[in-house]
C-alpha cells in the first residue's frame, strides 16, 4: 500500500494533467462558437480591422436584425416544415414500432430489416426520384411537400427507436389488459401510450434537431417561396460574402432553436442519439 | 377506425410500410431506371442509353476525384474513434464538471453542417480567420494556411471540421459503453494485481466492441453522405478539389439538369453503401 500523502500527490497532478486535457479539448470545441459570437456583435467596418477573437469594443445587435430580415420567413418555412415533419413521422413510426415490439408475424424480421435498412440510405440514390415524385404532386416549393418527404424519410428511424422504447415495457401490463378484454387498440392507447411519455418527448426533440438542421431535401424541394433556413443561410454566404457579421448572426439565429433544445431539453436529445445508436448495435 | 385496428392491428403498417416502399424502393429502382436513360435538360426523357452514363463516368477524371475524396473522408473514422475513446475514457473518471464538458463536446454534433459550415468558412478564412488570426497572435504567422481555399490543403481542412463535429458523438457512444462495463469486473482485475493498463487492455477494451463497431457505421454513414458541411464550405472547390461522389450528383444532376449522369453518381454510391453496410444491418438485426 502507498502512503496517504504520496497517493494524493500523485493524484493531484493527475487531476491538473486531466483538468488541463479536458479544458483543452473545451476550447477545441469552442473556438468556432467564441469567434462567431464576437463577431456577430461587432460592426461591419471592425470585422476586418479587428482580431476575430477580440470581444467587440462597441458590441451592437444589428448585424442581428440585418440577418433576421433575410431570414425571417425562412425561419418560419422552417418551423412550419419541422413541427410537421417531426409529428407525422412521430405518429407513423410509433405505431410501426408498437407492432414490431409486440407482435410475430411472418417476415416480421425481413419487413423489419427493409425499414431499418432506409436508416443507412444515401439520400443521393432516390434524390431525382422524389424530385420528380414531389413535382407530380404538385408540391415543389412548398412546406407540404417538404413534409411529405420528412414524413417518408423520418419513419425508419421513428420505428427504430419506438421499437426499442416499447420492447421496454412489462409484458405483464399488457398482459393483464388483454385479459381484462382489451383489444391491441386499445392497449396502444390505453397502456402503451401513457408509460411512453419520455419516449414520445425523446422522439420529439430528437426528430426536430434534425428536420431543422437538414440541407439537401430542402435545397432540392425548395424555391423561394418555401425555403428553410438552412437553404437561406447557405444563400446569404454567397450574396453577402464579405459580411461576416452578419453570417454569423445568422448562423446564431439558424443555430437558436436547436441550441435552445439541446440546453432546455439536452438529457432527451442525447437519449435519442444514443436510441439511434445503441438501438443499432 | 378503433374497431377496425382492434380486428386488423397490422393494418396500422400499410401507411408506414407504404411510405417506405414507394419513396425508398421505388425510387432506388426508379432512380437506375433513370442512371439507364438520356434523360438531359428538364424535360422528362426516359429512352434508354443501357450503360452509356456509366462509360462515360468511369472515363471521367472528375469521378475518380469524387470517388477518391469520398474514400479520404474514412479517415475522419479511426480519428474521431481514437479521439473519442480517448475523451470518453476522461470523462469516465466522473470527476467535477464532467456533465458540463460532455455537453460542450457533443454541442457541434447537435447543430446543422449548415451553421458549422458557415462557422468553420470563418475559421479558416485566409485573410482575417479565426485560425490565422491565433496563429498570428501567437507568433506563428508564417504556420498560417490557406485552409479550405486552396487545392492541396482543402480536404485535410474538411476532415479537420468534420471530426470536430463527429468526435465528441463517438465520446458520448464510448462513454455509454464504458459505463456497461461491470465495475466488479475491474476491480477483481486490481485485486488480481493488475496495472490500470492492463485492466484497460484486458477487462475494458475487449467489452467495448459494440461502440466500436457502432461508431465505424455511423461515421462511415456520414461520410458516405458528406454533402452538406462541403457544399457549404467549398461547395465541392476549389476547382473540383473537394468534390465527393454526393456533391459531383448534385452538380450534376440539379446545376447541369444531366439528371441520367447524376442518377449514375447516385446509382455508385448505393452501391458502394450496400457492399459496406448491408452486412453489418443484416448480421445486427437477423434474430
Amino acid at each position: 500500500m502507498e502512503n496517504g500523502f504520496q497517493k494524493s500527490k500523485k493524484q493531484q497532478v493527475l487531476h491538473v494533467v486531466y483538468y488541463f486535457l479536458l479544458f483543452g479539448f473545451a476550447f477545441f470545441y469552442l473556438l468556432p462558437f467564441w469567434g462567431a459570437i464576437t463577431t456577430s456583435l461587432k460592426p461591419a467596418n471592425d470585422v476586418l480591422t479587428t482580431s476575430p477573437l477580440s470581444l467587440p469594443s462597441q458590441p451592437t445587435l444589428s448585424a442581428y436584425v440585418d440577418a433576421f430580415r433575410h431570414l425571417r420567413k425562412p425561419l418560419l418555412n422552417s418551423l412550419i416544415v419541422t413541427i410537421g415533419g417531426s409529428f407525422f413521422s412521430i405518429m407513423l413510426g410509433s405505431m410501426c414500432g408498437y407492432v414490431f415490439a409486440q407482435y410475430r408475424f411472418k417476415f416480421d424480421n425481413v419487413v423489419f430489416i427493409f425499414v431499418v435498412s432506409a436508416i443507412f440510405l444515401p439520400y443521393q440514390a432516390i434524390l431525382v426520384p422524389l424530385f420528380q415524385t414531389i413535382r407530380s404532386l404538385g408540391l415543389y416549393d412548398s412546406v407540404w411537400g417538404l413534409i411529405l418527404a420528412h414524413t417518408a424519410y423520418g419513419i425508419p428511424m421513428t420505428t427504430l427507436m419506438f421499437r426499442s422504447f416499447y420492447g421496454d415495457i412489462p409484458q405483464r401490463l399488457v398482459q393483464q389488459a388483454t385479459l381484462d378484454g382489451y383489444g391491441p387498440w386499445a392497449i396502444y392507447r390505453k397502456v402503451v401510450l401513457p408509460s411512453t411519455k419520455i419516449a414520445t418527448v425523446t422522439a420529439m426533440v430528437f426528430q426536430f434537431a434534425s428536420i431543422w438542421n437538414e440541407l439537401v431535401f430542402a435545397l432540392v424541394l425548395t424555391g423561394n417561396k418555401a425555403m428553410p433556413a438552412t437553404v437561406s443561410l447557405n444563400q446569404m454566404m454567397g450574396t453577402l460574402a464579405a459580411e461576416w457579421n452578419i453570417q454569423m448572426a445568422g448562423s446564431m439565429w439558424v443555430a437558436l432553436p436547436v441550441l435552445l433544445l439541446y440546453l432546455i431539453m439536452g438529457k432527451y436529445l442525447i437519449r435519442g442519439y444514443m436510441a439511434g445508436s445503441v438501438a443499432a448495435t | 377506425m378503433a374497431k377496425f385496428f382492434q380486428r386488423y392491428p397490422f393494418a396500422v403498417l400499410i401507411l408506414p410500410l407504404g411510405f417506405i416502399f414507394y419513396f425508398v424502393y421505388v425510387g432506388l429502382g426508379w432512380n437506375i431506371v433513370v442512371s439507364l436513360s438520356r434523360w438531359i435538360g428538364l424535360r422528362v426523357n426516359y429512352s434508354f442509353n443501357g450503360f452509356g452514363n456509366y462509360q462515360r463516368l468511369f472515363e471521367d477524371p472528375v469521378f475518380w476525384l469524387s470517388l477518391k475524396n469520398t474514400f479520404l473522408l474514412f479517415l475522419i473514422i479511426p480519428i474521431c474513434i481514437l479521439l473519442g475513446l480517448f475523451q470518453a475514457l476522461l470523462l469516465d473518471w466522473n470527476l467535477r464538471g464532467t456533465t458540463i464538458f460532455r455537453s460542450i463536446f457533443l454541442l457541434p454534433f447537435a447543430l446543422s453542417f449548415v451553421v458549422t459550415g458557415t462557422l468553420w468558412a470563418w475559421m479558416y478564412n485566409p485573410a482575417n480567420g479565426i485560425i490565422n488570426s491565433l496563429m498570428r497572435a501567437m507568433g506563428l504567422g508564417s504556420l498560417a494556411g490557406t485552409w479550405h481555399t486552396a487545392q492541396e490543403t482543402v480536404m485535410p481542412a474538411i476532415i479537420l471540421a468534420l471530426v470536430w463535429q463527429f468526435s465528441g458523438y463517438v465520446a458520448l457512444i464510448f462513454l455509454a459503453g464504458l459505463k456497461s462495463v461491470p465495475q466488479n469486473q475491474i476491480n477483481a482485475a486490481y485485486l488480481d494485481g493488475a496495472s490500470s493498463f492492463k485492466v484497460f487492455r484486458r477487462v475494458v477494451l475487449p467489452q467495448l466492441k459494440a461502440p466500436l463497431a457502432t461508431s465505424v457505421v455511423i461515421i462511415a454513414m456520414y461520410a458516405l453522405r458528406s454533402f452538406d458541411f462541403i457544399w457549404v464550405l467549398t461547395g465541392g472547390g476549389p476547382g473540383y478539389a473537394s468534390h465527393t461522389l454526393p456533391i459531383m450528383m448534385y452538380r450534376e444532376t440539379f446545376l447541369s439538369t444531366r439528371y441520367a449522369y447524376g442518377a449514375s453518381v447516385a446509382t455508385v454510391l448505393l452501391i458502394i453503401v450496400l457492399i459496406l453496410i448491408v452486412p453489418y444491418v443484416y448480421k445486427t438485426y437477423r434474430r
